[in-house]
């Protein structure tokens, strides 16, 4: 992580998964601190360098509940891959943090310098495929190519499950940007709630790929008022389509929980 | 709720939807961009070739071409052209408010008057401008009425738009008539024959080019297209991504005014102009050109339809940017030509604004590149 952060909350939420193997689920502790990260940005006035995070990661922490929750969350895609047939192993507090955070600033030399270093320990750990969870691990593990060489398979689990829950209701949805308009995933998410019998309440000038604007999160650590502005406007658009709202990112989630009148889920909340 | 965002979402609920329509109901336009990113993309790769030629077909047609490499020189020619206490009207052109022109020529004590109607209410507000289609959509209806009230009257802030159209016009008008020097941009220029193109829909720009004795136009070099063909495909493309399909006019000029109706000689001037002076512009482009990431942003053709699918835009516009560089593609050009990073760290990839370029600029992998250039201390194309 960009702040230290105790490796056993990372960690805590896996208790009988395999330790290491050549298929890993991956995830950079995204679910797991992301609830917390809104109350570090909030104590500062700004990151212009992220080493001031430094002296507050040791005061803040996500409270119980928010990592019940994330916990739950891990687990209902573990279930959903296991159903669909895929095993996965976990690095437990040997699991190191993507580099999302510096790419998404554009410190793009030092997140170059920090892939090596993490490929070079997953090819230690005799990692072959790696299973990510959020869009930002996703997206920066699919850019480490751009900066080292290597064979290790990134795939997300949206690509791989095909298991759903029955699960009736409306929803609208805010799509993650990196999912909808650099990774692709955008129909991958949809055929699943459309498989798990939600009904999507959709508007192509809300919610179209061209049209569906970002929560404003990854704008925080740049200038706090501006990522709240960004997520108000977003908050108020969405809950004219319906009260009750996907997600299927942590970060979207924390952003716009504040603003949001309705309900927030994230879909794996929902449809494992 | 603030007056930007009420003036924002007003032009965004306006303009998207317009240019979906626009695209759907003329389905080559997004072929004729294609076919413009590739005439452009030639040029770049062969810059220096395409000025050289450019300024010749200028001169072939009697008119003057120069090559500035910054403001300075840019002014310094301009000021030359102009003199002093003359009257100057302009049309809108992104590049001299980019070069300081106005404000230089105002302190040789000439008469300047911005013509295009949101860029004067810019100027009597004495504002920067928030978008480079629609320089005052950071005013409501009711600001302007009340920025004329004060400025020349005739209107107050509950008067219909139609009067307050109607009250510039007939300011304006007397400004063309007896104006000296009409300055334009260009939208795009024809290397092979010394053309420019200008689009609008106001009719400004068409009086600012024909009424006074002498026309300059001032514009980057990477407006410069191999040939007349493709220089026309610019505003079509350009008209129909700003949502303003098909526009009301496009102008082209090679030239100063001509005649060939006395035993069909042409001979220059006839009603137009009797002189026509080009000026291409560098200001950081020219470096820009040479980075294969940055070459990227000189394909920008300023149809604004990214700033509209930006949050970061929606929230903060007009003041996100280097005047008159805003938005996303203002957070590119405000590095390209004043060697600002910093609008660039604003950028929340997003991605909307890849989705809608014409140009299939994947302007959140340009910002990310500058980012990292700030990051590093390593300044942009101005002066550097
Ligand atoms: S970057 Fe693309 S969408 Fe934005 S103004 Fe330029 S051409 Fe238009």
């Amino acid at each position: 992580m960009p702040f230290p952060v105790d490796k056993r909350v990372c960690s805590s939420w896996a208790k009988d998964l395999p330790r290491g193997g050549d298929t890993i689920i991956y995830t950079s502790c995204m679910y797991q601190i992301e609830p917390s990260v809104g109350t570090f940005l909030k104590l500062l006035p700004s990151i212009s360098s992220l080493k001031g995070l430094m002296p507050l990661a040791r005061v803040v922490k996500p409270s119980k509940t928010q990592l019940e929750r994330a916990y739950r969350i891990l687990n209902n895609i573990v279930i959903a891959l296991k159903k669909s047939g895929i095993n996965t192993g976990y690095l437990y507090e040997d699991e190191p943090y993507s580099g999302a955070i510096l790419l998404e600033m554009g410190f793009l030399d030092e997140f170059g310098e920090y892939a090596r270093k993490v490929v070079k320990l997953f090819k230690e750990k005799g990692v072959k495929r790696i299973i990510t969870v959020d869009p930002h691990t996703h997206n920066a593990l699919t850019r480490y190519k751009e900066f080292v060489n290597h064979d290790i398979d990134v795939v997300n689990y949206l690509e791989l499950v095909n298991y759903t829950k029955e699960v009736k209701g409306e929803f609208t949805i805010h799509d993650s940007c990196l999912y909808s308009r650099f990774l692709g995933l955008r129909e991958k998410y949809r055929e699943l709630l459309r498989k798990s019998g939600i009904k999507l309440i959709e508007d192509e000038k809300i919610t179209g790929k061209d049209t569906s604007s970002c929560c404003g999160g990854p704008l925080g650590p740049v200038d706090l008022k501006v990522s709240e502005k960004i997520a108000e406007n977003r908050a108020k658009d969405l809950e004219k389509l319906n009260k009750k709202l996907l997600v299927v990112c942590p970060i979207c989630y924390v952003t716009l929980l504040p603003h949001f009148s309705g309900e927030i889920k994230d879909i794996s909340e929902v449809i494992f | 709720m603030l007056s930007w965002d009420i003036a924002v979402s007003r032009a965004i609920n306006n303009a998207v939807p317009r240019v979906y329509k626009v695209l759907n109901e003329h389905p080559y336009i997004p072929e004729l961009a294609k076919r413009l990113r590739g005439a452009k993309l030639e040029v770049l790769n062969n810059l220096e070739k395409y000025v050289e030629e450019t300024i010749q077909s200028v001169k072939n047609n009697g008119g003057n071409a120069y090559y500035v490499h910054d403001a300075k020189e840019a002014q310094e020619i301009v000021g030359k052209i102009v003199g002093k206490e003359k009257i100057v009207v302009m049309g809108k052109s992104m590049v001299a408010y980019e070069l300081g022109i106005r404000k230089y020529l105002e302190s040789l004590e000439n008469e300047v008057w911005e013509t295009d109607l949101g860029e004067f209410l810019i100027q009597q507000a004495n504002e920067p401008p928030s978008h480079i289609i629609a320089p005052a959509i950071h005013m409501t209806k009711e600001r302007v009425g009340k920025l004329l009230k004060e400025k020349i009257g005739g209107v107050d802030e509950n008067s219909k738009v139609e009067d307050m159209v109607a009250v510039v016009r007939k300011f304006l008008r007397e400004k063309f008539i007896k104006a000296d020097v009409g300055i334009t941009g260009a939208n795009a220029i024809a290397a092979d024959t010394g053309s420019i193109l200008l689009v609008e829909n106001e009719g400004n720009i068409r009086f600012t080019t024909v009424s006074p004795p002498i026309h300059i136009a001032i514009a980057g070099v990477e407006k410069i297209l191999p040939t007349l063909a493709d220089a026309m495909i610019e505003p079509l493309v350009q008209s129909a991504y700003a949502g303003l399909y098909p526009p009301t006019y496009v102008n082209l000029t090679s030239g100063p005014s001509s005649t060939a109706d006395i035993e069909h000689n042409r001979v220059r001037p006839a009603h137009g102009p009797r002189e026509f002076h080009l000026i291409l512009v560098d200001n950081g482009r020219v470096k820009a050109n040479k980075d294969e990431v940055l070459r990227e942003a000189l394909l920008c053709i300023r149809c604004g339809r990214c700033h509209f699918h930006c949050p970061v835009y929606r929230a903060i516009g007009n003041v996100w940017g280097d005047p008159p560089y805003s938005g996303p593609m203002g957070a590119m050009w405000s590095y390209v030509v004043d060697g600002d990073s910093k609008p660039a760290m604003y950028c929340v990839h997003s991605g909307n604004c890849k989705e809608v370029c014409p140009m299939q600029i994947n302007i959140p992998r340009v910002l990310e590149y500058i980012k990292n250039k700030g990051i590093h201390n390593d300044s942009g194309g101005f002066n550097a």
